[in-house]
């Protein structure tokens, strides 16, 4: 159950040109044009080959410019209370657009859920205990 | 319409309304072109590289480097004189260039052979390499054949059948037709 080969190479690319992106930023603080062609061309590719990407990595990557989120040198992060519950924003300094998030600590992202494991995946035919979409818990309906 | 008279024209359209467009539909449009990234003055304005890089110096893109090294050779499992040439081709094909030291081996033009330098940024046509001399060179690569060498491996690159777009090619696939030669 191991990744297609082609994906794999896809996804080293991607992971080795988020690298290099940070790797140029610490170097040089003042050029984010680099920075933020390298995470162009992720997005780019992700986008042709069609690639689902961990938020934790989408979250440091504007999605309207396309440059590289550091808090402090190409964003700011602040929190703020609006209709009752606290949100970070975080704003690109390059364009100006806006990200909020709900600071929820019970909140769990899909990834982090231990259903989205491939191992904890069931297999199918061997167990029947499978959760919510498997037909076998569709009870039939009556016939009218 | 156009093959009535215009006597016959002007009748028909005194006696039928005719509905003049609302001015409101282009509104729309724009309004909807605008939520994600404008194409045309993004790019020309911010994205570009500008001119401080030329006091940046080779040095700072040296780290640089030693990551593009380290993710070939984890591409290629590191063996190098024992895997066949054609998976480390095909390897390299989908791989990115960025941070690779090039060089110029031959070229239709004199005056580009001889180049090295680390690549910073790869577009349809071209390479910008930035020289040990801090000089950014934007090198056209049509017509040249470039030399990457690592680990005592060393590989050509025919620019002419590389004029794609770096994203697209990890997408395409490459087929071996037509005689290489500048």
């Amino acid at each position: 159950m191991s990744a297609q080969v082609k994906d794999k190479e896809a996804f080293q690319r991607l992971s080795f040109l988020y690298q290099a992106a940070h790797c140029v930023l610490a170097q040089n603080p003042e050029n984010q044009e680099l920075a933020r062609f390298y995470c162009h061309m992720q997005r780019s590719i992700s986008r042709r080959l069609v690639l689902r990407q961990d938020p934790s990595v989408k979250r440091t990557i504007c999605k309207f410019c396309s440059s590289l989120l550091v808090p402090g040198i190409s964003s700011t992060v602040r929190q703020r209370r609006c209709s009752g519950r606290r949100w970070s924003v975080i704003r690109c300094l390059c364009c100006g657009q806006t990200k909020r998030f709900p600071s929820n600590p019970a909140y769990k992202l899909w990834a982090e859920q231990p259903e989205a494991l491939l191992e904890n995946q069931p297999q199918t035919g061997e167990r029947r205990q499978v959760p919510r979409r498997s037909p076998q818990h569709i009870r039939p309906k009556p016939p009218l | 319409m156009p093959r009535l008279k215009d006597e016959a024209i002007q009748d028909k359209l005194t006696r039928k309304a005719v509905v003049l467009e609302h001015c409101l539909r282009r509104r729309k449009k724009e309004k909807r072109k605008k939520t994600k990234g404008f194409s045309a003055k993004q790019r020309r304005e911010m994205r570009l590289f500008e001119v401080k890089p030329e006091q940046q110096k080779y040095e700072l893109f040296l780290p640089l480097h030693e990551l593009w090294k380290q993710y070939i050779r984890d591409l290629c499992n590191g063996l190098r004189p024992d895997t066949q040439p054609q998976m480390i081709q095909t390897k390299l094909l989908k791989a990115d260039l960025h941070g690779a030291i090039v060089t110029v081996t031959k070229s239709k033009c004199p005056s580009y052979v001889g180049i090295t330098g680390i690549i910073l940024q790869e577009m349809k046509h071209i390479f910008k390499i930035i020289t040990k001399e801090d000089k950014l060179k934007v090198i056209p690569k049509l017509n040249n054949v470039f030399s990457l060498e690592l680990d005592g491996f060393i590989s050509h690159i025919y620019g002419s059948k590389f004029q794609l777009r770096a994203s697209e090619r990890s997408a395409k696939k490459f087929k071996a037709k037509g005689t290489i030669d500048l």
